[in-house]
């Protein structure tokens, strides 16, 4: 890739590696005492649908919220697209972990969503008929039109969760992040939120999800992550799902229940 | 009564209660959806040494100096609290603890020090612990008025990123919003309806001005508009209806009176709102069981006529509580009976009561159970 090494002032203003969908480098982040990255590097190229693997603890919600600008790091730095976030802004859809939102907020499912195009609206000017229409469009594609008006209390927890990718979504972003999207949804809306995703890919957006359960990991992705605080194998899924690197992420045990299945495809 | 409301002074007195009310209901709105109803609180007693400064600056009571200096250190206190939360391990309610009785304390020594001056004009101040409607003058009414149009034109202006911030700051952080500015603009703007509402009901009880109005009208809405507007409704109405009562009982304190109305309307809503009062939840929660139990009493008798082939299997009543594991209430037996989908009948020789499912009531039943089916695929 391009080597444009500029004296690290000026580093912000130049594209640097644009030919990475996400490309991080030299990334540390510390909460306090403890160290949840340690000098991170990676690159993700675009149009793949990316996994982030590791346990729990192992820093991957950091990773994403770190490379959204959400957390400060200690050292390194991260590009989209060879530009730093903040020239990316609603360019990137982001659907985080664990919603910390008050769900007795009166607020249907429908305006929830409207929020991701409150960025591409601009100041002053209230969400209109598109608005709304686009909204709807990102609901149903993920079954969930019917539950439009709806105030999102009365919604069940997977179906919130529908309501949160349908958020991001709506932003027609190049580079989707999820963080946990399948955790607590039952297996239809697992298919549904996958080909949705794989749908994107196809459309050459890249896709980022961190995922837990290794007994699909292969058939859903096509470029893997493994990390546990440190970046331990990353690449195309066949070359880099591997017992060793599995062991290596998780210990001995883990690498036992999901064997590499060869040759499979995401 | 008609006396009262045709004196001058009367009119501005109420004209300027439900003008402050209106103004704190709004932004109190966006502090409890926040949750930080504890915030007012201490910008409330933080404006106490604002409003003495104010006065001792003036040399008079002018209201303009006055909220200028409460507004001051109201924001100074805001300012505090974001520094200790940020700077220091310490928790939200623990910092809001230690601004809000420092600069109170503060505020009374400035209070006891300006009243000791003795000057003619102080006798005014200690009415900004309590707050008093018939303090109100006309020219005040002017300032009251801009500074509510100020509030409801950056409300209206900045509509969706204020709605946006307060539900989900995290998701406009990583849209590039400029959260920071929007929640201080956010807390200035509470600052500023405790200010105005200082008058009415005191920096003691101007918290419950605050969060009164905006939790009386969560519980009758669905929208953040709907709850914004009714909310400054019914912050209108408390503060003309407590400055009325203090207009008609001489020596009645108007901020207390304002509250206790302001409370009695979330006292009226907690209970009565639909959905989410707590007798409409009872009474929603009695029709479900009923249905329920039509539903059961139904199925049961389609489900003994089938078994018999017979449709119009006369059950037994021991039957139908032995199928439901209770028998259903005579009340509910009735209401089918009365709607032509079940028809008691005798079964020679046995004497007890036996009932039949009529050709309606087949049907009746026949409709529930798709409708149950589809409730299940619809999950
Ligand atoms: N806000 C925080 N303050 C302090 N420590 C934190 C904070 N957030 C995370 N940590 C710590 O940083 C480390 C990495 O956390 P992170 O949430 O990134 O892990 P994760 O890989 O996403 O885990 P999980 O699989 O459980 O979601 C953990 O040791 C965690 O305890
Ligand atoms: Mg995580």
């Amino acid at each position: 890739m391009s080597d444009i090494q500029t004296s690290d002032t000026r580093k912000d203003e130049a594209l640097h590696e644009p030919g990475q969908a996400l490309h991080v480098e030299d990334l540390t982040v510390a909460y306090g005492a403890v160290t949840a990255l340690w000098d991170i590097d990676l690159d993700i190229p675009p149009g793949v649908m990316c996994a982030i693997v590791g346990p729990n603890g192992s820093g991957k919600s950091t990773l994403l919220k770190t490379a959204l600008g959400l957390v400060k790091p200690v050292a390194g730095h991260v590009r989209f697209l060879g530009r730093p976030v903040r020239q990316m802004r609603g360019q990137i859809g982001y659907v985080p972990q664990r919603q910390s939102v008050d769900w007795d907020f009166p607020i249907t499912a429908r305006e929830v969503v409207e929020m991701g195009l409150y960025r591409s609206l601009g100041w002053l000017r209230r969400p209109d008929a598109q608005t709304r229409a686009r909204a709807m469009k990102a609901l149903s594609e993920l079954g969930m039109q019917d539950y439009a008006s709806r105030q999102i209390s009365q919604l069940s927890g997977g179906q919130q969760q529908r309501v949160f990718i349908a958020r991001a979504l709506v932003q027609d972003a190049p580079i989707l992040i999820l963080d946990e999207p399948m955790a607590g949804v039952d297996a239809s809306t697992e298919a549904i939120i996958i080909a949705l995703l794989k749908r994107l890919r196809d459309e050459g957006r890249t896709i980022i999800v961190v995922h837990h359960d290794l007994t699909t990991v292969q058939s859903y992705f096509d470029w893997l992550v493994m990390m546990n605080v440190r970046v331990i194998a990353q690449g195309p899924i066949r070359e880099v799902y591997t017992p060793e690197n599995l062991r290596a992420t998780y210990g001995r045990q883990l690498a036992m229940i999901a064997p590499p299945a060869g040759g499979r495809d995401g | 009564m008609a006396d009262l409301l045709s004196s001058a002074i009367v009119q501005t007195v109420l004209a300027g209660a439900a003008l402050l009310g209106a103004i704190s209901g709004m932004l109190g709105a966006f502090a409890v959806l926040r949750r930080q109803s504890l915030l007012g609180d201490a910008l409330a007693h933080a404006a106490l040494p604002g409003v003495c400064l104010g006065f001792l600056i003036a040399g008079a009571r002018d209201l303009g100096t006055i909220m200028a200096g409460a507004f001051l250190t109201g924001a100074l206190a805001a300012l505090a609290m974001m520094l200790i939360t940020r700077r220091t391990t310490l928790k939200t309610d623990a910092a809001l603890g230690i601004v809000l009785s420092v600069f109170f304390a503060v505020g009374v020594v400035l209070l006891t020090y300006v009243q000791r001056q003795g000057r003619t004009a102080s006798a005014g101040l200690e009415t900004f612990l309590f707050g008093q409607a018939a303090a109100i003058l006309r020219a005040d009414l002017w300032i009251m008025g801009g500074v509510g149009l100020v509030a409801l034109a950056v409300v209206l202006a900045l509509w969706k990123e204020f709605k946006l911030v307060s539900f989900d700051a995290e998701f406009a952080r990583a849209n590039g919003f400029p959260v920071l500015a929007l929640e201080a603009a956010l807390t200035m703007l509470v600052a500023l309806a405790i200010v105005v509402g200082l008058q009415l009901v005191g920096v003691v009880l101007m918290v419950a001005l605050l969060i009164a109005p905006a939790a009386a009208a969560r519980q009758w809405t669905r929208s953040l508009g709907g709850m914004v507007l009714l909310s400054a409704l019914i912050g209108a109405l408390s503060g003309a209806g407590g400055a009325f009562a203090s207009a008609a009982q001489r020596g009645l304190a108007t901020g207390p009176v304002v509250v206790l109305t302001a409370t009695l309307i979330v006292l009226i809503s907690l209970a009565l709102a639909p959905e989410r009062g707590l007798l409409w939840q009872a009474l929603a929660a009695r029709r479900a069981r009923a249905r329920i139990s039509d539903r059961r009493v139904l199925a049961t008798l389609q489900g003994l006529a089938e078994a018999h082939d017979n449709r119009h299997y006369p059950a037994e009543s021991g039957m139908l509580k032995t199928a439901l594991g209770a028998m259903p209430r005579a009340e509910r037996l009735a209401g089918l009976e009365a709607r032509g989908f079940i028809r008691p009948v005798t079964h020679p020789p046995e004497t007890t009561p036996h009932w039949e499912l009529t050709r309606a009531g087949h049907r009746e039943a026949d409709r529930l159970t798709r409708k149950t089916r589809d409730e299940e695929q619809g999950q």
